[in-house]
């Protein structure tokens, strides 16, 4: 089966007005990720990995290199590439509910079928009892559950998380890690996760591309043979196989931040 | 329980505690300018052609509305009841500018938002005729129009349109365009981001703006109708000034402020009370 997404030569460079002097954020970058498999980038900071998602959402136009999705080429946003994003994005006006079947309702869904899909994803992210609350009622983590349920509940064929839990306690991070493998197995939905944090990619990715600093190029891809159904943070933790594939990923990472701690 | 303290649970049950007090400390002032005027009244410290008696002043509404015949004569606006007539087509101009003013300014104040080129053009001469707008246009306005509907009609609509316009220009500027982006990865169309993310998110200003703009205009109005109207409240209280009926003018003037008060605090506030507070998008006091 072809691969669902397909990143072929990408480069990217800002232009920057004032200085005049480009950016050069992505360098020949090609990678792939096939259906129903969980991707993790992982790069110091600066490399380009908010730049990649943002081109493969077609959120920001490209100029070299090919990006491919289902086969058919990126050229803007659409419903088949479903984001995350790091901040809060669910709308304040919308009801936990009305923001989870909000793809739906744009794809024109009866209200009754809606409902009861709807329905079905607040169980999945454990939301139930608060279908009816605002985003400002709820707290960081349940925020992005709401925005999570509501990529998912949109069935795109890839969903794309930029950071998705940079912006909450540790203690919640962990919950939503442990969540996000078992949602993204039940619904095996093909994932690619934007990270700088090594424990995290190494904890959720099949597959996990490791970026070099800024212009960021594809290091090394790394694969994680892992049973989803294993990855829990109790056992894992121990577990020399995910160990070793941490380490291996923390070693290449750490080659790439500058010993002054700058990019 | 003595009946005075039953009463007065009675009471605090009906309105609430918190309601109860804001409505108690907000009527201190009202009663000490009432008991202002009934002391001078009974003192005569001023005579009645400068402050006329309470009593006079609804009497002025007899009088005013003397030939006119019930509800209906109202409605249809008889000639024979003046006092009504006149706060009819002040609120008819009102109600008129705002259905006329409200979706423009909305609907230009969302383009010019979202569009720099729009507000590139709409700008300049925004600031341009906001500075001039409410009553420095009345003169030109009287040349252009004569005196009677379309000057005050003007007058209205060019205080209106400017207020919302900018409002709902700086609200739609201010929404996060990351909320923009999400829904356009779920698949919205322009349309679904300018009436799900742009609107919405721009509501505390677009209230904001026709709460100023409905206290601007209802001045501007008042204004314009004194010197440029043939009736209205602002029109009866000039009259009623140059025929010395102090009562008359003092009646104008309370229900100017009345209808103001009224609209602000059980339309408009309300509004933002059930759309951006329930939001969570106004810091509210505690
Ligand atoms: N809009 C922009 N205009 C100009 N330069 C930009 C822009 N966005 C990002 N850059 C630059 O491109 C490079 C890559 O940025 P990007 O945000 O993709 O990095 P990142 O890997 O997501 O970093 P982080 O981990 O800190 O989020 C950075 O050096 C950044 O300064
Ligand atoms: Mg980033």
């Amino acid at each position: 089966m072809p691969p669902k997404l397909v990143v072929q030569g990408l480069s990217h460079h800002y232009p920057d007005e004032y200085t005049g002097e480009d950016v050069h954020a992505l360098d020949n970058v090609s990678l792939d990720v096939d259906e129903g498999v969980f991707a993790a980038v992982v790069g110091p900071s600066g490399c380009g990995k908010t730049t990649l998602l943002n081109i493969l959402a077609g959120l920001l136009p490209y100029s070299v290199g090919h990006v491919k999705v289902d086969g058919i080429d990126v050229t803007g946003p659409g419903p088949d590439r479903g984001v995350v994003f790091q901040e809060h994005a669910i709308l304040p006006w919308r009801t936990v509910a009305r923001n989870i079947g909000h793809g739906l309702e744009i794809q024109g869904m009866a209200s009754e079928e809606r409902k009861k899909k709807v329905q079905e994803f607040v169980e999945l992210v454990n939301l139930t009892g608060f279908e009816d609350r605002y985003p400002h009622e709820l707290s960081g983590g349940m925020k992005q559950r709401v925005a999570l349920a509501r990529t998912l509940c949109a069935d795109p064929v890839i969903m794309l998380m930029d950071e998705p839990f940079a912006a909450v306690d540790a203690q919640t991070r962990i919950t939503l890690q442990e969540e996000l493998n078992r949602i993204t197995m039940a619904t095996k939905k093909t994932t690619l996760l934007i990270t700088h944090n090594v424990d995290e990619a190494a904890f959720l990715g099949d597959k996990c591309f490791v970026f070099t600093r800024r212009p960021g190029k594809l290091k090394a891809t790394i694969l994680i043979d892992i049973p989803r159904d294993r990855r829990v943070w109790k056992d894992l933790l121990h577990d020399p196989q995910f160990i070793e594939k941490r380490d291996e990923i923390l070693t290449l990472v750490r080659e790439e931040v500058s010993p002054h701690g700058d990019d | 329980m003595n009946p005075v303290q039953s009463l007065s649970i009675a009471v605090q049950k009906l309105f609430g505690r918190q309601r109860l007090r804001r409505i108690i400390l907000g009527s201190i002032p009202f009663i000490m300018l009432l008991s202002l005027w009934r002391m001078n009244t009974v003192n005569e410290w001023l005579p009645p052609v400068f402050i006329p008696p309470m009593a006079s002043i609804i009497e002025a509404i007899s009088i005013l509305q003397d030939e006119c015949t019930g509800i209906g004569g109202i409605l249809t606006m008889n000639p024979g009841c003046l006092f009504t007539n006149h706060v009819l087509s002040s609120l008819g101009r009102v109600g008129l500018a705002l259905i006329l003013g409200l979706p423009f300014g909305i609907a230009f104040g969302v383009l010019a938002g979202m569009n720099r080129r729009v507000s590139n053009v709409l700008e300049p001469i925004g600031v341009f005729a906001n500075a001039i707008s409410g009553i420095a246009w009345v003169p030109l306005a009287i040349v252009w129009f004569g005196i009677g509907a379309m000057t005050t009609l003007f007058i209205l609509l060019n205080t209106i349109f400017w207020l919302v316009f900018f409002n709902t220009l700086l609200g739609v500027r201010s929404v996060p365009s990351v909320l923009e982006n999400s829904v356009l990865t779920l698949g919205g169309s322009r349309w679904n981001i300018i009436t799900q993310v742009y609107f919405p998110g721009a509501l505390p200003s677009i209230v904001t703006g026709i709460r100023m703009s409905m206290g601007f205009g209802w001045r501007a109005l008042i204004a314009a109708e004194m010197i440029g109207g043939d009736s209205g409240l602002g029109f009866m209280i000039f009259v009623s000034a140059s025929e010395y009926k102090i009562e008359e003018v003092f009646l104008g003037v309370i229900v100017i402020a009345l209808i103001w008060m009224f609209t602000d605090r059980s339309i408009l506030v309300p509004i933002e009370k059930w759309t951006v507070q329930r939001w969570g998008m106004v810091w509210r006091p505690s």
